[in-house]
């Protein structure tokens, strides 16, 4: 049982911050930590993608090394999801800059209290 | 295959950069080059439509790196009229916004790449770069709908961003299997590699799942839909009928592209769950979307839970998938893109001019602006399916589809939608037309019999307070959205012809 | 036998539609606005007339406007059955607007306008609903028939009214469901929904369960504006709406069109031979004949002459599906003839009426003690009109029962024949009050009504309410109001001098009646406008006329021509 978990150790920890991710999204009331918890998410996801493209033994993908490679394809995809995931938070980071501007707090039910229930 | 597919993308993205240099000299110059720009995109859109109705579904190999290595983008029946209608529908919302709506350069530069990134959507033939694409709609979306003054868009925004964001990892997620298990992210060939790889790993099950969830947050599927109502009511008016109107439509176009195109029918047939969590997810949201709807007393929140009843009819559709409920499915997408969209466009008008943003302040909105009323009552209608509107022939064939595949729960279900879909708007009706304006002003008007209020009068007979907010261009938008509702049943049956080899390749 | 291709129903079905456009934008001059709504009517009926004799010839007019759906073009077509309703309905509407124009300013109604746009609009779908040559063009007629009468029932705009409006488009629209329900079973069945005289093949042969489900929810979808019972309530509550639209709508076009719906559904989908196939014909019958008979018995006890009517109304209309139902070819004439013979009657009804509501603010039964010596006329045609309703012979209603009769005594349904003559009975028993009060009584000298006054079931101990026995007529909430009754009837001796007290005219109840009692008036018409006494004493005479000489009259041919193509019988 312990054997299995080790052999797949790096997916083990990349599903664990799938859950402490999606845990700070949902269940924190703090505006900044739900935008940490969505990183945390998607660095999760991230993570979890570029083992997949682990070959073992195999070189890193250029013309120098000699064959296997990894595969290269899922760096590239990762390299855009960053991309994505640092405009957001910064998309993120700004609407919350505003929402502290407008309310005076970060907390997110307090900020429901002042618009009745929103 | 000409380069308009890959123009149909490229041109809302040199405008958005056009319309913000413009704003450095000239304040008011990013309307006019988005309109432009808008203008050309319709053109665009029309004649890629008019290719891919005429010929050949056809493919287009980004930057020469031949498919499956590059990406290809896909152009069949149903993703030409979603570019079609994206362009069509910002247009129109564009002529309302002018005087509505936030007029601000950096606005329609955002404006314009949300139309590129929908434009994307609906063509792309590369999973991962629907990744791309979804989250383009993301982002410019979230900046949409904080793009209204105060504090309650920003926040509606924040928390459409961190759902939102949620299901698109959620879909990336997804992908990532699909990948892990075949090695390819293009479409087409997806679909073979799968089927390779057999529908019982769990990989493909886990990818299917997590890619449909996914895609259900961004349609806002019951219980995924709470970012929706805030998003639409905090926004302001040219922006929720945007988003309302064309976010949700594209976003439940991938997710039927993703299903029937990368997973095919086989794979609904072969896997247990998979037509359930459909099927049942579809009712789920029919049901308890129109009763939410009907606890509403925010106009714009009302109307934001009907889409969530609406798009459980498509995603209904989706789960039986056969060529009539597709038929229904694609015919649906579009008329209630415009319903919706003229909708929220005409409740931002009568919350401009007649201040009236709950139920209760429809009361006697027949007498105090006519054309406004009447077109909100045509769309309604059309939005319960009354014949000949547009409602009813989606519904029509989603409810023959479901028939055909022998799920009588699911039809039972659609039907009864209707009654629904009555219940919240008979009473908006009756308000608007069979009660008077609560302040006793206008009363003597009523009560002459021979000065009845003349239905048929202009915009300029509306004669209320905020009038002079009002422009031709929002009525404009507003009485075309409700002559398309009257008027586009009757090309049904060309559309359905016309669309007929896009189905036989979906269910292939 | 053969299609004609022509235009001619497109525009009987369009006229209307036409003519709302004109109506809207003149409704600021009174005058110009009912002549647009006169032209309409005037050429709608000469459209549908012009196109008789070619169906007598057994000739069809179809207007094809392409394809619709899949098993079904948007096709209109002027067959025999369609044109027994549209004749009917069109003709209806010429009268009708006449007596709208003499009723609407009488009262001075708010929002004419409204009004006379969405009339023109419901009678658009009316006709819709007869020429249409399939179900899935049916289906768009009849909801766009409640959909443009809505208006017409909410018109009052009162909560009475709004409520009313609610219950008539939550009924109809769950019908239109049913309906819709239904025609896609019905095309999932056999590919197509196309109405063919004798029944679609391929649906006898059906998967029986599937076929009956199919019927049960056409039957009951269409049953709804048919009144059938249970799913009648929505009719007695429209008739708040203003008299007209209780007379033409509520009497013949809106329920006409769940009637018709039934016969196209027995006659041209499903066909009488696969009815009784599939064994739903008698229970149809049975509900059409519960209905009639426990109708009649409500309508004994209403008090308000309009809801009396109404569910007069609702007791005649299952006259008709019981024709239907039983499928001999001689109760199938009885159950088509009863459709104008009907609506003939039921209209002069409303009208007269409509006609006591204007001119003396009158509502109820009770209040209208000795009423025959002020409206004369009026009156006269109510009791010609009520005993054609009965089955008195001479008037429109002997014949159209008479058939029935012999069609359900022809196949042994001797049930049924008896339940038509007990409600022939009961016919008698709510009409002979309404008249007997308006001639022979008067204010001073009135029976009791124990029927109205008693509760259900009769057990009153009317000897230990003596007190109540002097009381002078049944004027429990008619009295109270005794003192603006006579103000009112007071103001009516200048004849239209009612206007002055018009911000009465929304009340349910009547005035009761002044204690000096009605005053008398001629009988060359000085009782009322000859908008209003025209069209009442013109559709008196039709129904006589319908009555004397049936072959006379255009209707009977043309049913009998619906019988034998469907059953292949001449009767």
């Amino acid at each position: 049982m312990i054997d299995v978990v080790l052999d797949r150790a790096y997916f083990v920890v990349a599903f664990l911050l799938l859950g402490i991710g999606a845990h700070m999204l949902i269940g924190d009331r703090n505006l900044v930590k739900k935008v940490i918890g969505m990183n945390v998410f998607q660095t999760g996801i991230f993570l979890f993608l570029i083992a997949s493209a682990y070959v073992a033994g195999a070189s890193a993908p250029l013309l120098t090394e000699p064959g296997p490679y990894v595969s290269p394809l899922p760096h590239v995809l990762i390299l855009t999801a960053i991309v994505v995931g640092v405009s957001l938070t910064a998309v993120a980071l700004g609407l919350i800059v505003r929402i502290y501007g407008e309310y005076g707090t970060l907390r997110a039910d307090l900020v429901g209290e002042v618009d009745g229930g929103e | 295959m000409s380069d308009l597919p890959a123009l149909v993308v490229v041109v809302p993205i040199l405008g958005a950069l056009v319309s913000l240099l413009s704003g450095i000299r000239w304040d008011r110059g990013g309307w006019y080059v988005a309109a432009a720009t808008l203008a050309v995109q319709v053109g665009l859109a029309v004649s890629l439509a008019a290719d891919a109705f005429a010929g050949e579904p056809g493919s287009y190999a980004v930057g020469g790196f031949t498919p499956p290595f590059g990406i290809e983008l896909l152009v069949d029946g149903l993703s030409a009229s979603m570019v079609v209608l994206v362009a069509v529908v910002a247009l129109g919302v564009l002529a309302y916004a002018r005087t509505a709506g936030p007029r601000s350069p950096r606005f329609f530069a955002t404006y314009l790449l949300l139309v590129s990134g929908l434009s994307g959507m609906s063509i792309t033939g590369d999973a991962f770069n629907m990744y791309v694409f979804l989250e383009i709609v993301g982002l410019t979306a979230y900046a949409l709908v904080a793009s209204g003054e105060g504090g309650r868009p920003a926040v509606a925004a924040l928390k459409y961003l961190l759902v939102g964001t949620f299901g698109a990892s959620l879909y990336l997620l997804g992908v990532g299997y699909a990948y892990i298990a075949t090695g390819t992210l293009n479409m087409a060939d997806l679909a073979s590699e799968l089927a390779a790889v057999g529908y019982a790993s769990p990989l493909v099950r886990a990818s299917f799942a997590f890619v449909v969830v996914g895609l259900f947050v961004k349609v806002a599927m019951f219980p995924l839909h709470t970012w929706q109502p805030g998003a639409y009511a905090g926004a302001p008016d040219s922006v929720s009928a945007l988003i309302a109107s064309l976010v949700s439509t594209v976003s439940a176009y991938a997710l039927v592209r993703i299903v029937l195109t990368v997973f095919t029918p086989e794979f609904l047939e072969a896997v247990s769950f998979a037509r359930p969590l459909l099927a049942a997810t579809a009712a789920v949201s029919i049901v308890l979307g129109s009763l939410l709807a009907v606890a509403q007393t925010e106009i714009e929140r009302m109307l934001a839970y009907s889409s969530v009843s609406q798009f459980g009819l498509v995603v209904a559709a989706l789960s039986v998938s056969n060529a009539a409920a597709l038929v229904g499915l694609a015919v649906h997408l579009v008329g209630h893109a415009v319903m919706k969209g003229g909708l929220f466009l005409a409740s931002g008008l009568v919350s401009t001019g007649a201040d009236a943003r709950t139920v209760a302040d429809f009361d006697g909105l027949g007498s105090r602006m006519p054309v406004a009323a009447a077109s909100f009552g045509a769309l309604a209608l059309g939005m319960v399916g009354v014949p000949p509107l547009v409602g009813f022939f989606g519904k029509w064939y989603v409810v023959l589809g479901a028939l055909e595949a022998g799920a009588w729960g699911l039809t039972a279900v659609i039907l009864l939608s209707t009654l629904l879909t009555l219940a919240y708007f008979a009473r908006l009706l009756e308000r608007m037309f069979f009660r008077e304006t609560p302040e006793p002003a206008s009363g003597a008007a009523v009560a002459d019999g021979a000065g009845a209020p003349d239905l048929a009068g202009d915009g300029a007979g509306d004669t209320v307070p905020g009038a002079a907010d009002l422009s031709t261009g929002m009525y404009a938008a507003v009485v075309a959205a409700a002559l398309l509702a009257v008027g586009l049943g009757a090309a049904v049956p060309a559309y359905e012809s016309a669309l007929a080899p896009t189905i036989e390749v979906f269910l292939s | 036998m053969t299609d004609i291709a022509s235009f001619g129903p497109l525009a009987a079905v369009l006229v209307s539609a036409v003519a709302v456009g004109p109506i809207l934008l003149s409704g600021g001059r009174p005058n110009l606005r009912e002549s647009w709504t006169a032209v309409a009517a005037l050429v709608k009926f000469g459209i549908v007339a012009s196109m008789v004799p070619g169906v007598l010839r057994g000739d069809t007019y179809v207007t094809d406007l392409g394809a619709f759906l899949p098993g079904a073009r948007f096709a209109l077509e002027a067959d025999a059955l369609g044109i027994l309703f549209a004749l009917l309905a069109s003709f209806l509407w010429i009268i009708t607007s006449s007596y709208s124009v003499g009723y609407m300013r009488g009262l001075d109604e708010h929002s004419q306008t409204r009004y006379f746009a969405a009339f023109a609009a419901s009678l658009s779908a009316a006709v819709g609903v007869a020429f249409a040559s399939n179900l899935l063009v049916l289906f768009v007629f009849y909801e766009l028939l409640t959909v443009a009468t809505y208006p017409l029932v909410a018109h009052d705009e009162t909560d009475e009214a709004r409520a009313a409006g609610r219950k008539y488009l939550a009924y109809t629209f769950s019908g239109g469901v049913a309906v819709l329900a239904g025609t896609a079973l019905v095309y999932w069945l056999t590919g197509t929904v196309t109405f063919t005289p004798g029944g679609i093949a391929g649906l006898g042969g059906a998967d029986p369960t599937v076929a009956r489900l199919a019927f049960a929810l056409l039957a009951g979808g269409f049953g709804v504006k048919a009144a059938l019972m249970p799913l009648h309530s929505w009719l007695p509550d429209a008739m708040v709406a203003p008299t007209p639209v209780s007379a033409l709508l509520h009497a013949v076009a809106v329920v006409k069109s769940g009637v018709f719906g039934i016969a196209r559904l027995v006659l041209d989908v499903f066909g009488p031979d696969a009815v009784s196939e599939l064994g739903v014909g008698l229970p149809l019958a049975a509900v059409a004949a519960f209905t009639l008979l426990v109708a009649s018995v409500i309508a004994l006890r209403q008090d308000n002459l309009k809801r009396r009517l109404a569910f007069s109304t609702v007791s005649q209309l299952s006259y008709i599906v019981l024709g239907l139902a039983v499928l001999d070819p001689t109760a199938l004439v009885g159950g088509l003839l009863h459709i104008p013979a009907h609506a003939f009657m039921k209209i002069t009804l409303f009208f007269a009426a409509g006609a006591i509501h204007v001119e003396t603010h009158t509502d109820d039964i009770s209040g209208m003690a000795g009423i025959g010596r002020r409206l004369p006329l009026t009156m006269t045609a109510f009791a010609v009109a009520a005993a054609g309703m009965a089955g008195v012979p001479l008037v429109a209603g002997f014949v159209s029962k008479y058939f029935l009769l012999i069609g359900a005594i022809s196949v042994e349904r001797t049930l049924l024949a008896v339940a038509l003559l007990v409600s022939g009975v009961l016919n008698v028993a709510y009409f002979w009050p309404v008249v007997y009060t308006a001639f022979f009584e008067s204010a001073e000298d009135s029976d009791r009504k124990p029927l109205i006054e008693g509760p259900l079931g009769g057990r009153f101990p009317w000897g230990a309410d003596a007190a109540g026995d002097a009381d002078p007529g049944p004027v429990a909430d008619g009295g109270a109001e005794g003192g603006r009754a006579a103000a009112a009837t007071a103001a009516a001796g200048d004849g239209r001098g009612h206007d002055a007290d018009d911000a009465d005219h929304t009340d349910a109840h009547g005035h009761g009646h002044a204690a000096g009692g009605w005053e008398r008036r001629g009988w060359t018409g000085g009782e009322s406008t000859w908008f209003m006494l025209g069209p009442i004493l013109a559709v008196a005479l039709g129904s006589v006329v319908l009555g004397v000489v049936p072959d006379g009259a255009v209707f009977l041919r043309i049913v009998r021509l619906v019988v034998s193509g469907v059953t292949g019988v001449s009767v």
